[in-house]
């Protein structure tokens, strides 16, 4: 074996345990949630289920402990979210790349520094205003705080705005085109990598959040699926079949989609992250 | 030409109104609110109260508060190196663009697109002692998470577990971006490829590594859904990161000023490390290559 070929074989084997160690946790999870807990009592962890069942997932979905509610709400919250900071990130990134208003650049420069201000310190705060308002364990609570949309987006769209050639737009106003009709026909078709991008993270993050339904939600009415799937977890502490039949519901939807879109997500992740 | 200007104020101001009230309303009031509970004494229930510095010498000498930060720091410590180096080395693999690279691409940030949370209980499920499947593999019964001394190296590894792909995404991008023509020079000169990694790939990569490091630093400093997920804490504190003790600070034992407290000092440090970074990464000769 050339040393060629002898790196090229260990580049695999390494990759391979890579992919073991990173599936690894699903698959065994998923294969116990098709398991009966009498079979995962007598520690049997690593075997094929006997027999398989669904019964776990027929019970998180239905009866006692539905996660179907959560599920409905997360999906409305990430959809009126996804509308929310696109819409409104799209307009403030057009204004500050390509509308010569009185204060603009001391007002990015704002937001710049805007994007240091870490989740962490906002959440107590957050907390004390949304109940004064009567906000708590309510939709509009829930969404509120980032249906507006994050410096981090407006940063990003804005670098891409600047770079549509500003001969279209001047085309399109000498055809008698205002602004939104420019963003509409223009701006935003121009910019569909980067929109679907920030359009990805924006579902990603939302359906994952936690910190925030956790504290602003209580009872199981507005409750979201990481939420529900938490007090799940503390409820039946030690029901792996159930809990783990949770937690693969959870996930699915997510990874799925992720699967989907994959090449286009993580080339553009990089893109996002950086510069 | 006055009409123009007032044309181009009235609709930049206009575009800019949801984004700038969302930003005012729910980033920049919360952090004025913020500094203001730090100086109370309050409990949701009962009037709040002035407590001037109070809860800052509380956080400065809290025997709970000042393990928080002691363990956030080692958290950081045991997460940050690890994550990075696996991360670049992950990058170096699939750089080599063997057929079937981006299919392991996709299936390395898989962890990373799941919800912390979900992970999180998926792991603990993992490193339970009786059932779970790492003691089933092992052959032991080591009681991971209720250990003092094996919780907060759990928790560390599951958050780098969920990264690596990630971080793996940002160095292959860096990695693109190095001309070609500068490892084949220096190949040519007789380099052997540890040679190149070392002179060429690392010091080219430096922004990238820059970025990963700060940006790593700055999320590890506020893990909080695994922490939830996997231990609440425990056991004793001694998963206490900072993010999960400003959480049972202010809706556990509901002390509102303390736990803002902690979240400004925090944030004071998280904006130093941000700013120094910037200032360091400034400083430093940028290497231009043209192309």
């Amino acid at each position: 074996m050339t040393r060629r070929t002898a790196g090229v074989v260990g580049t695999y084997l390494v990759l391979l345990a890579g992919a073991v160690l990173a599936l690894g946790p699903y698959v065994l999870s998923l294969l116990t949630s098709l398991k009966e807990p009498a079979q995962l009592a007598r520690r049997a962890t690593l075997t094929w289920p006997a027999p398989w069942t669904g019964q776990n997932y027929a019970d998180v979905l239905g009866g006692q402990y539905t996660l179907v509610p959560a599920l409905v709400v997360t999906v409305q919250v990430v959809l009126v979210l996804l509308v929310g900071q696109l819409v409104c990130s799209v307009l403030a990134a057009y204004a500050f790349a390509r509308v010569p208003f009185p204060g603009r650049r001391l007002l990015f420069g704002g937001y710049l520094a805007t994007m240091m201000v870490p989740q962490v310190v906002t959440i107590v705060p957050l907390y004390v205003m949304f109940a004064q308002a009567g906000l708590r364990n309510t939709f509009w609570g829930i969404v509120l705080p980032t249906l507006f949309g994050s410096p981090f987006a407006v940063y990003l769209l804005r670098e891409h705005f600047r770079a549509v050639p500003q001969d279209l737009e001047d085309a399109a106003r000498l055809d008698g085109c205002g602004t939104l009709r420019i963003l509409r026909h223009v701006v935003v078709p121009l910019s569909r990598p980067v929109l679907a991008t920030l359009a990805v993270i924006t579902v990603v993050s939302q359906w994952n959040n936690f910190l925030w339904p956790l504290i602003i939600t209580t009872g199981p009415t507005w409750q979201t699926l990481t939420v529900a799937t938490a007090n799940l977890q503390s409820q039946y502490n030690g029901n792996w079949t159930l809990v783990t039949a949770a937690t693969t519901l959870a996930m699915a939807p997510l990874v799925v989609l992720f699967l989907l879109v994959n090449k286009h997500v993580t080339e553009s992740i990089s893109l996002t992250g950086f510069r | 030409m006055r009409t123009r200007r007032t044309r181009d104020a009235v609709t930049g101001w206009a575009l800019l109104a949801p984004s700038l009230l969302g930003t005012v309303v729910f980033l920049l009031v919360p952090v004025g609110v913020a500094l203001w509970l730090s100086l109370q004494r309050w409990d949701l229930v009962s009037p709040a109260r002035w407590a001037g510095l109070d809860n800052y010498a509380t956080v400065l000498s809290d025997a709970g508060i000042r393990h928080s930060f002691a363990v956030t720091l080692l958290f950081t410590v045991l997460v940050i190196p690890v994550q990075t180096a696996l991360g670049l080395f992950v990058a170096v693999l699939l750089a080599r663009r063997l057929p079937g690279s981006t299919f392991f691409r996709v299936l390395y940030v898989v962890p990373w697109v799941c919800a912390p949370l979900v992970v999180g209980l998926v792991w603990r499920w993992v490193f339970d002692p009786s059932t779970g499947a790492l003691n089933a593999i092992l052959g032991t019964r080591v009681e991971w998470l209720t250990s003092h001394t094996l919780a907060l190296p759990a928790v560390a590894f599951v958050t780098v577990w969920t990264q690596v792909g990630y971080v793996a995404l940002f160095f292959l991008a860096g990695l693109a971006g190095i001309p070609a023509q500068l490892a084949d020079a220096a190949r040519v000169d007789g380099a052997g490829p540890w040679r190149v990694f070392w002179s060429i790939t690392l010091p080219l990569l430096r922004p990238t590594t820059s970025f990963v490091l700060i940006t790593g630093i700055i999320s590890s400093f506020q893990v909080f859904d695994t922490v939830y997920a996997m231990t609440g804490g425990g056991p004793g504190g001694a998963t206490s990161l900072l993010a999960y003790e400003i959480y049972s600070e202010a809706f556990t034992a509901l002390r509102m000023g303390r736990a803002a407290a902690i979240a400004v000092v925090l944030t004071v440090v998280l904006v130093v490390l941000t700013l120094a970074q910037r200032w360091w990464f400034g400083r430093r000769t940028t290497y231009e290559v043209a192309s």
